[in-house]
């Protein structure tokens, strides 16, 4: 009776794990058969090599020289300064409104809650496009701004641009998994510490941060994820080199290229940077249940 | 015929990728394969492609139903279409593609299936040949085919045109905001130093595509081939990208045909065709006269063409879109919508300015048989000439 029962829950898995070797443990081998495999010779389309035993590294060797000393270090380290940029001004906007939607919204916490969902109904590819037109030189946003005599071509190429077109692409998906932890904190905790005599900072640092760390963490893997991989928001926003990110260099190396496995390396190569991220937040979630079970 | 079958005959008619180049010159034969057995021809070596099977008989009646389009986006004129769907009673489809060597590989394996190919160059027509994608045009269904520009009735890339007959002409140059920018700014020295002048940093662009970008270094540095495989001159070529980039910060696209019609942008090396498709986008009341286009005397002249896939559905429709294409009343209405300038030696310069359409600003972006002539081709390099040039691009676009 008990072995037919652990084999009932046991098949509760089966769909998950179809799902994870058919949709990502297959492709991903099949990015690395293309990553060490080699070029054809009349189509220059890539040709995978599916047997370990006979994988070639030459090209990983070049990629990883380019990445750590060559053309390609720019971007990666470029890649890293946006996300971090697009990730701090995500949690500077996205915590207090997780906090106040969480502690103080009321009666009010659900239509604010929609209200800041609705915009993310459309598609992030056509909210992009509306922000090229409000920032394009006669546009909307670029004229208002023109009345406090601020003349910026917000689409040649800048830095900032691309950072502010990441954090509104993902901001809403740093805001709900906040939202979630916040509100399930027990509050009563905050209120003691004050009633023990700490000022609202002391509070907010030595209580409410430290409950709320695995929903920071998670919601923090979870923007900083798309985001190394982004390459349409600096397509639509900048299209400069000086903004190019290592999404860029995968979308051309695969699309417009007679390398598609330089794109196939880049690829893992970011797999492997994002696992490190990954682990972090495993650990985190994972120390975060022991202490709530300890 | 098995791939295997049509590789080995492919590599018969072209002079063989078995012979080596010496004993190929020695034959002095005119048609050439280079070492990745793609058949490439070359203003120099001018290749007949190999036909493997039989164009279709004379005076077959048209097909029904419907004719599905490979193209660009913004590539015909949906008034032009709906024309031929009327005359021909048939409906039109078409499908989008947005680079060449993707095209290829969605023909390669059954993604599209269309009846014909809107705007392959010689590169991708090598790669569709060697797939054994095309089958050979029947000029009975073609009776305008005499109105192609003469020299492109047997071009090069395809001798006696047996697949491809020629859509569009163009040059690549350098557009601009004439309200904003002085023309003379060109042609005092070097015209190309203006991409490279920090008092247009931020308002300009290049093409994102590696062989022309590449190219117009080049030919700024003094050099007149477009498909070095000099590997001082492509890495010369690339810093100077690189020193473009630290000194005017351009933007890296397609796009200059939108961006300078909305003013995003003064500055824009590009193709001549580009800058007549600005036209359209140009904000209601703008006049056309802020369009503006250098044409360089070293640089790129191309064209692209119309074929017709060998598995094609309704081939009959497809020669007579394509006969339809070369009657030069259709192909002036095309161009209104398209911008870019059809291959059509009836379609002359001054038809084209009469027409009223083309601003005096831009008479400099239309290519006249003497430009064309005077062109640089671009053609496929050998693989490692094209890593030496990727890498450069790679570098440039890595900032």
């Amino acid at each position: 009776m008990l072995k037919s029962s652990h084999r009932l829950w046991a098949g509760f898995a089966i769909p998950g794990t179809v799902w994870l070797i058919a949709l990502f443990a297959v492709p991903f081998y099949v990015v690395a058969c293309v990553a060490f495999g080699t070029i054809g010779p009349i189509f220059r389309d890539a040709v995978p090599q599916w047997s370990p035993l006979a994988w070639d590294f030459a090209q990983a060797q070049q990629i990883a020289i380019s990445l750590a000393a060559g053309p390609l270090q720019g971007v990666a380290l470029r890649t890293i300064f946006y996300v971090a940029c697009a990730m701090v001004v995500c949690f500077a906007v996205g915590f207090p409104v997780a906090y106040y939607l969480a502690r103080h919204a009321g009666k009010q916490k659900l239509m604010l809650l929609v209200l800041i969902i609705v915009p993310f109904w459309v598609n992030y590819l056509m909210r992009m496009l509306a922000w090229v037109n409000l920032l394009s030189t006669d546009g909307l946003f670029t004229r208002f701004m023109r009345i406090f005599g601020i003349n910026y071509n917000w689409l040649d190429g800048s830095p900032v641009t691309v950072i502010i077109g990441l954090v509104y692409g993902y901001i809403p998906f740093l805001i709900l998994p906040l939202f979630g932890t916040l509100e399930r904190l027990d509050w009563r905790l905050v209120e003691a510490a004050r009633d023990l005599g700490a000022n609202s900072w002391q509070a907010f640092r030595l209580v409410t941060m430290p409950m709320s760390k695995a929903g920071i963490v998670a919601a923090g893997i979870l923007i900083a994820l798309p985001m190394f991989g982004d390459y349409y928001t600096n397509d639509l926003l900048s299209r400069s080199p000086s903004t190019e990110m290592i999404g860029n260099q995968i979308d051309f190396f695969l699309n417009a290229s007679s390398q598609p496995q330089n794109g196939a390396l880049l690829v893992l190569a970011l797999s492997i940077f994002l696992l490190l991220f990954m682990s972090f937040y495993l650990r985190s979630t994972g120390q975060a249940a022991r202490q709530t079970t300890g | 015929m098995r791939r295997r079958d049509f590789l080995r005959d492919l590599a018969i008619a072209t002079g063989g990728v078995t012979l080596g180049g010496s004993l190929l010159a020695a034959c002095g034969g005119s048609a050439k394969t280079n070492s990745e057995g793609l058949p490439i021809g070359t203003p120099d070596n001018p290749i007949k492609l190999p036909v493997t099977t039989k164009p279709i008989a004379d005076g077959l009646p048209s097909e029904s139903g419907t004719l599905e389009i490979l193209n660009w986006a913004d590539y015909q004129n949906p008034e032009s279409i709906a024309i031929f769907e009327e005359k021909f009673g048939v409906t039109i489809s078409t499908s989008i593609y947005d680079t060449e060597e993707a095209a290829v590989a969605k023909l390669r394996n059954g993604t599209f299936k269309p009846d014909i190919i809107v705007g392959m160059t010689d590169t991708g027509l090598a790669k569709l040949i060697a797939a054994d994608l095309l089958q050979p045009l029947n000029k009975w269904y073609l009776p305008n085919f005499g109105n192609v520009i003469r020299g492109l009735q047997n071009p090069y890339y395809d001798l006696e045109a047996q697949y491809t007959v020629p859509y569009m002409i163009y040059g690549n140059g350098i557009g601009y905001r004439a309200d904003r920018i002085d023309k003379n700014a060109f042609t005092n020295g070097n015209g190309y130093d203006v991409l490279w002048d920090p008092q247009y940093s931020g308002r300009l662009a290049v093409l994102d595509s590696y062989r022309d970008t590449l190219a117009m270094a080049m030919f700024r540095a003094g050099h007149k081939d477009a498909n070095t495989s000099d590997p001082a001159i492509i890495k010369k070529a690339g810093e100077d990208l690189i020193a473009m980039r630290k000194a005017t910060n351009p933007k890296v696209d397609v796009l200059a045909y939108q961006e300078l019609a909305a003013g995003n942008r003064d500055i824009n090396f590009t193709w001549s065709g580009d800058l007549l498709t600005a036209l359209q986008y140009l904000p209601e009341g703008v006049s056309p006269d802020v369009l503006g286009f250098w044409y360089p005397e070293t640089t790129i002249t191309k064209n692209d063409f119309l074929c017709i896939t060998k598995n094609a559905k309704a081939p009959v429709l497809a020669h007579q879109l394509i006969n339809f294409f070369c009657d030069t009343e259709s192909a002036m209405l095309n161009r209104e919508y398209v911008g870019y300038q059809p291959a059509l030696e009836t379609i002359t310069i001054d038809l084209l300015i009469a027409s009223g359409t083309i601003p005096e600003s831009l008479i400099g972006a239309l290519v006249t048989p003497e430009k064309y002539d005077a062109g640089l081709a671009q053609v496929s390099l050998e693989p490692e000439v094209d890593r030496l040039w990727l890498d450069q691009w790679t570098a440039f676009t890595a900032g």
